[in-house]
């Protein structure tokens, strides 16, 4: 509240001064504080974000080992990039992790939020508690999960064993690592959207709750036809933040199945590809290129996953 | 490269270190300050990402170090020569006797530019759990077994052998493993001196047939990756009888696998002799006084330092004299008491030296890959290699732009 009380209470007191009669470089000199108060993130934003955009940009368009002259290519990068089978195949394996993850996930925050938002007992408890994986460690998050899918001497293992269900290779599997890949998203973020759903629903008018319930519809009804249209935005939200969540997963396949991704490179995701070439194949300008095309599909994807979300509810 | 940073080139009065834990030891470096009062150095371990660091700080221009350590990727700044400055102008032949011949020539670039001073080498081994051996009715003294197994194929019958007497054991944690080592033994790697691509010949195909072998022989544990839990968890199990591999896994392996100390012995692996890993120091353009700063590096790496660092933090020494020590022949317990460094030191002197291009890791990466998918997803494996030399193709296709 603080921060949106503050601007106002300024416009209140630049008002009374009358801007008109000032000269202009006395107001600039007025709001010189002002301008440096905010000042220390447009400059931290400009070298650690525009600067380094523009630059990966430029660098796409040479070829540079990373310390020597680059050397101007012109598309070279880019033809490379689309005739490349290894880019083509990171994005599917990128697409694919993102399905098997995202979709059981906000179904799950969806599940736990409904469960929150009713009278449950500790529910200030609950919620730190789903959220607590979300601020923890991304690398030793891996590191547990790579010995709870370890192949011979896993905890999964050990209990498929235990239950008679004989062991599966998950790191060996194509399949198994974007499973293991997946949990590890799921059990990271599905607290993180329980956390906004539940606000969603919180800002639903009970009076819908009401109006419902007197003309007789069941708890599934109301969930589908009440609660789902009402946080029609708030899922559009958590849908594009884990799409873009989604497509930037590195750490998880970095620290699981290593640089080259694994076995059938299941684990090599846009990112990982981009790391790989660029800092263990020392090719910043193809990186940089990768970069580039990772933000094509980026904007792509987020414009059908609006049209989706947003088209349906017929506005 | 932005206004601000101009304050941060290096100050003439300070000596820069760049190091990551364990590539020197810390007691030695304090006291080289205290030895070389004019030097003022100032070591900064690095923790994570070393090398694009310093990549980052010479594109840069600023911070550079004054001095750095070179991981054994030292080729890869070979094409860069002209960010360090020539040993070579500083005297370094004069001490060039000391020191292994085949590790003192990784460090030169093609054109005869020093850029690399020798710190530790990786020469590679058989390590053994001698009790499996016996088990299986195999020879399990050091010298016997290194008779065994002299050569690839009396390694796989070796390996036959106690896999049908211990059947729970595997012989090898994963045929990578074995790729790696049987290439690491070859004077030939994917390039020749005049940059092409030699991936395809025998030397390559060699190897590969031998990591196909394991396969096809059942012989692999098929570990995901080496060095990791699973690889430690399967060691520490009794799960793998042998370690055939540099000497710093071997400290891998005693921290991973503290259970099975004592029981492992060490001898002369299958075929020759490889090394794999092993760094280097070097003196960047931007060092302000390299003659002082080459003091300082001679000092550290002179051949009794090098023995008391291995002793200290087992950096395995590439002074020849400290490879004759009696430092590394002393009883080893996690090798049941046998001298273990001196079959390592034994394995150093006898290596022929290998030429690494600066391109390796560009088309490395296409051999591992398939060899993975042999391994784990049963590709064929005359259709993977095809795969990897039109992968390996293509990216040193794509190098001509990059």
């Amino acid at each position: 509240m603080a921060a949106t009380q503050a601007p106002v209470s300024i416009g209140g007191e630049a008002a009374l001064v009358r801007p008109g009669q000032m000269s202009r470089p006395k107001r600039f000199r007025e709001y010189l504080p002002l301008y440096l108060a905010i000042s220390p993130f447009y400059i931290i934003f400009a070298v650690f974000g525009i600067f380094p955009i523009g630059f990966s940009l430029y660098l796409a368009f040479h070829a540079w080992d990373g310390i020597g002259p680059m050397r101007y290519v012109g598309l070279e990068q880019f033809r490379y990039l689309l005739t490349d089978s290894d880019f083509w195949h990171s994005i599917l394996v990128t697409f694919e992790i993102w399905v098997i993850s995202t979709i059981p996930m906000l179904f799950i925050a969806m599940v736990i939020a409904v469960l929150l938002n009713t009278n449950v007992r500790l529910r200030g408890f609950y919620r730190i508690a789903y959220f607590i994986p979300n601020i923890t460690s991304l690398v030793a998050i891996a590191i547990i999960f790579g010995s709870v899918f370890a192949n011979s001497f896993g905890l999964t293992n050990a209990f498929l064993q235990a239950i008679g269900a004989g062991q599966i290779s998950w790191l060996s599997d194509p399949w198994g690592i974007k499973v293991a890949i997946a949990a590890m998203v799921i059990w990271r973020w599905t607290g993180y959207n329980a956390i906004i759903y539940l606000a969603g629903l919180q800002a639903i008018p009970s009076d819908l709750f009401e109006a419902a319930r007197i003309d007789g519809a069941s708890a599934i009804q109301t969930f589908f036809r009440v609660t789902v249209p009402m946080m029609r935005p708030i899922i559009l939200f958590t849908v594009i933040t884990s799409t873009i969540g989604g497509m930037q997963i590195f750490t998880e396949s970095q620290v699981l199945v290593g640089d080259t991704g694994g076995p059938g490179k299941a684990g090599l995701t846009m990112v990982l590809y981009l790391y790989q070439q660029a800092f263990t194949k020392s090719e910043f300008g193809y990186g940089a290129a990768i970069g580039w095309g990772l933000f094509v599909i980026l904007i792509l994807f987020s414009a059908i996953n609006w049209r989706l979300v947003q088209g349906r509810s017929g506005r | 490269m932005l206004a601000g940073c101009g304050g941060g080139k290096n100050s003439a009065s300070k000596t820069t270190l760049w190091y990551w834990n364990r590539s020197l030891d810390d007691g030695f470096l304090a006291q080289g300050n205290k030895h070389f009062s004019t030097l003022h150095l100032q070591p900064d371990k690095i923790a994570v990402d070393f090398k694009p660091k310093l990549l980052t700080t010479l594109a840069g221009e600023s911070y550079v170090p004054d001095i750095t350590n070179i991981n054994s990727d030292i080729a890869t700044y070979f094409p860069d020569e002209d960010q360090f400055v020539d040993l070579r102008d500083l005297g370094a032949d004069k001490v060039k006797d000391l020191y292994l011949p085949w590790k003192w020539d990784l460090g030169i670039t093609p054109g005869g530019k020093m850029v690399g001073f020798p710190i530790d080498t990786g020469p590679t081994a058989f390590m053994y759990r001698a009790d499996l051996f016996k088990q299986a009715g195999l020879p399990f003294e050091p010298d016997a077994v290194a008779e065994r197994i002299s050569t690839w194929d009396d390694y796989f019958s070796a390996a036959e052998q106690l896999q049908a007497k211990v059947p729970k054991t595997k012989f090898v944690a994963n045929i990578t493993n074995v790729y790696n080592l049987s290439l690491a033994q070859s004077p030939k790697q994917y390039f020749d001196k005049q940059g092409k691509f030699i991936g395809d010949q025998e030397h390559v195909k060699a190897a590969w047939n031998h990591a196909v072998e394991a396969k096809q022989r059942g012989l692999s544990a098929r570990t995901s990756g080496d060095y990791g839990s699973d690889w430690s968890a399967a060691y520490s199990a009794g799960g793998i009888a042998t370690l055939n591999d540099a000497v710093w896994a071997a400290y891998i392996l005693l921290e991973g696998a503290p259970g099975t100390s004592g029981k492992w012995r060490v001898c002369h692996g299958p075929g020759a002799a490889g090394n794999r890993g092993g760094s280097f120091m070097a003196i960047t353009k931007y060092c302000k006084r390299p003659e002082l700063a080459f003091d300082f590096i001679k000092w550290l790496q002179q051949p009794s330092l090098q023995t008391k660092t291995y002793s200290r933090i087992q950096l395995f020494p590439s002074a020849t004299s400290s490879l004759a020590d009696k430092t590394l022949a002393a009883p080893d317990k996690f090798f049941g008491g046998q001298p273990a460094g001196a079959v390592f030191a034994a394995s150093a002197k006898e290596l022929q030296p290998a030429y690494y291009s600066p391109y390796e890791a560009v088309v490395s990466d296409s051999f591992s890959a398939e060899l993975l998918n042999v391994e784990s997803l049963g590709k064929n494996p005359d259709k993977a290699w095809e795969d990897a030399l039109s992968h390996a193709r293509r990216e040193i296709k794509h190098l001509g732009v990059a």
